[in-house]
């Protein structure tokens, strides 16, 4: 039995060894996330931050999460997760919730009044513009220029629209195939509430959760048509393309500079947040901090995630009320 | 009395050899399939993964950037798990099993608790994350750190670890531990010098197979939370922390975004398969050499 006991002490030497090689690294941010009350203004910030919420918001914040860590401050962890804008919320409104909920739509009013219950003072930070893409199969040489009205009737159940021919008598004979992602996400929401205007959406349209998928059909679907945002479009502009929108003048592409705030695409821009929780700001200077780095990088990382910046105004607006965040 | 005729003797004997033969090739498919769709795994994985394994993916910090992302962080944090792990199972897993094979009275009280134990082991490992997030992560509020994930990770692996420790002790003939009473040793000094020492190799055996289960378990942190981007590495148990299934889910979800997150997702899972494959070649070493001994 001798040797039985030397092997197991060589399993607990070797977890031993390893877990001390690696406490260098990250045994000094221990223990520091207790004094977060000592609130120093200097360079050298310690804690952590944590942010949950949309999926969609997630690319951007999390390369805004990295950067900050390289570039500002090393000693802080930014920890970003994805449940979702609603679920996010749910961890958001809780006593000692997460400092930050990135939201594809807007708060709703019983968020708002669950915050006002437990006493947490909620800002909204407005943090990029995302533009609602309406995509068809690569061999659609048809539908690639249509109206805002062509576009919602492929989706109303009204009945009037089933095959191509219905929008326009030139184009194919055949059923149009449509989808979208479901009711979890944040885009069916702003699809639904604000685009279709709350009138009802036809029951054979495909409801997908994952983007993936809504790419993978509609590459293989001539008669395809989907819509999400524009960052899913970019990732995939090789399987897809974009269908031109005309607003009234002259088609227009989505594109970083025409789903901007006054751009030719804005009438199907939505624009994405984040939420702070504001008690957490005055009490954590990391997270008023990052805040802070958050407004004034946004612009910088928007494009190359999919989004289209914000009015730099809005954000000098938001600086300088984190700034006199006490 | 009948004689059979040579011939439909004869006859009778081809079908007989010929359900014999198809009954093996039957039963030789159904082995090789197994090992067929083990083999396409593999191939898949590793073409896709095998370029994304170097140094510095290994040993790097997790990143937005798939050029940049390693999996030291994830590495770490599955290490700092099986620190939580392996302790709390041997001890309640090896405890639990000798009160009811040593110490408890056959009855009521001993069938109850063996079967509750066997009934855990079937509960879907999903309801065991549900459980963690409720006590570890709300109400004892220890929030989604490694210890609340280590306990919620013993939890569902202790029904292996106990029914495993109890096959190992009932298995040592009666007479060394009669022996040993005959001597004049107390009842902890049996378990202590001849029972444990020679359930040992068993106990282990049945631990180390239920710990790389505890590696590979995705469903119960998906429950607790663990981030999607957690750049630091863990340096105790109260800190928060990421483990390398939790990297493939969600390298597997950013591939929808960015294809090269497929190839680290792929070359994760052989990071993790290589561990796991250690694993299960200990235990398996454990067992020959030491299960000669009795």
């Amino acid at each position: 039995m001798k040797f039985n006991k030397f092997l197991l002490f060589m399993i607990i030497a070797t977890f031993a060894v390893v877990l001390a090689a690696c406490r260098t690294d990250a045994g000094e941010e221990n223990g520091s996330k207790k004094n977060n009350a000592s609130a120093k203004v200097s360079a050298d910030l310690k804690g952590s931050v944590v942010i949950d919420g949309s999926g969609t918001v997630y690319p951007l914040m999390a390369r805004l999460a990295e950067e900050y860590m390289v570039n500002e401050q090393e000693n802080v962890s930014v920890e970003v997760s994805r449940a979702g804008t609603s679920a996010g919320f749910k961890k958001f409104l809780v006593d000692n919730g997460t400092d930050f909920n990135d939201a594809s739509r807007q708060i709703k009013d019983e968020e708002a009044a669950e915050a006002d219950k437990l006493g947490i003072e909620v800002k909204e930070l407005k943090v990029a513009l995302d533009g609602l893409t309406f995509v068809i199969n690569k061999d659609n040489d048809w539908a690639t220029e249509m109206t805002p009205e062509q576009l919602i009737s492929i989706f109303l159940a009204d009945g009037t629209v089933e095959k191509w021919s219905d929008i326009n008598p030139d184009w194919p004979n055949e059923k149009i195939n449509a989808m979208g992602p479901n009711e979890n996400h944040g885009t069916y929401e702003f699809f639904y509430e604000k685009i279709l205007d709350k009138q009802d959406m036809k029951s054979t349209v495909n409801l997908q959760q994952e983007y993936s998928t809504l790419v993978n059909l509609v590459s293989e679907d001539k008669n395809g048509i989907a819509f999400f945002g524009f960052g899913y479009y970019v990732n995939n502009g090789d399987k897809l393309q974009a269908v031109a929108v005309d607003f009234g003048n002259g088609a227009v592409e989505p594109a970083l500079d025409t789903i901007a705030e006054d751009g030719a695409y804005a009438d199907f821009t939505r624009p994405v947040f984040t939420y702070l929780n504001v008690n957490h700001a005055k009490e954590k200077p990391q997270v008023k901090d990052f805040a802070i780095y958050v407004m004034n990088n946004i612009n910088k990382f928007a494009g190359e995630t999919g989004f289209a910046p914000i009015p730099e105004n809005e954000a000098k607006e938001n600086i300088s009320f984190l700034e006199g965040l006490k | 009395m009948n004689h059979l005729s040579q011939q439909q003797h004869m006859r009778w004997m081809k079908v007989r050899l010929f359900t014999n033969q198809l009954s093996k090739v039957i039963f030789m498919l159904s082995a090789f399939f197994g090992l067929f769709v083990l083999a396409v795994l593999l191939y898949r994985v590793v073409s896709e993964g095998i370029g994304s394994i170097n140094f510095s993916f290994l040993t790097g910090k997790l990143s937005t950037q798939p050029e940049r992302a390693g999996i030291m962080g994830a590495i770490l944090g599955t290490l700092w798990l099986m620190l939580v792990v392996a302790p709390v199972t041997m001890f309640v897993g090896v405890g639990t099993a000798i009160y009811l094979e040593m110490y408890a009275k056959k009855g009521r009280l001993v069938s109850f608790i063996q079967t509750n134990i066997s009934n855990l082991a079937g509960v879907p490992s999903i309801v065991y994350g549900i459980l963690g997030l409720t006590v570890f992560v709300r109400t004892l509020n220890l929030g989604n750190v490694v210890l609340a994930g280590g306990l919620t990770m013993s939890l569902l692996i202790l029904p292996i670890v106990i029914v495993a420790s109890q096959e190992a002790i009932r298995s040592i003939p009666f007479h060394l531990s009669e022996a040993s009473y005959g001597l004049g040793a107390t009842k902890w000094q049996t378990i202590q010098r001849v029972i444990l020492p020679s359930a040992l190799p068993g106990i282990l055996t049945g631990a180390i197979l239920s710990l790389s289960r505890a590696i590979g378990e995705t469903a119960p942190l998906v429950v607790i939370g663990i981030p999607a981007l957690l750049i630091p590495f863990p340096g105790s148990i109260m800190d928060r922390f990421t483990v390398l299934p939790m990297q493939i889910y969600y390298w597997t979800l950013d591939a929808s975004l960015v294809a090269e997150y497929a190839n680290l997702a792929a070359a994760t899972i052989i990071v993790l398969l290589v561990t796991l494959f250690i694993l299960n070649s200990t235990a398996i070493i454990i067992r020959n050499k030491f299960g000669k001994v009795e």
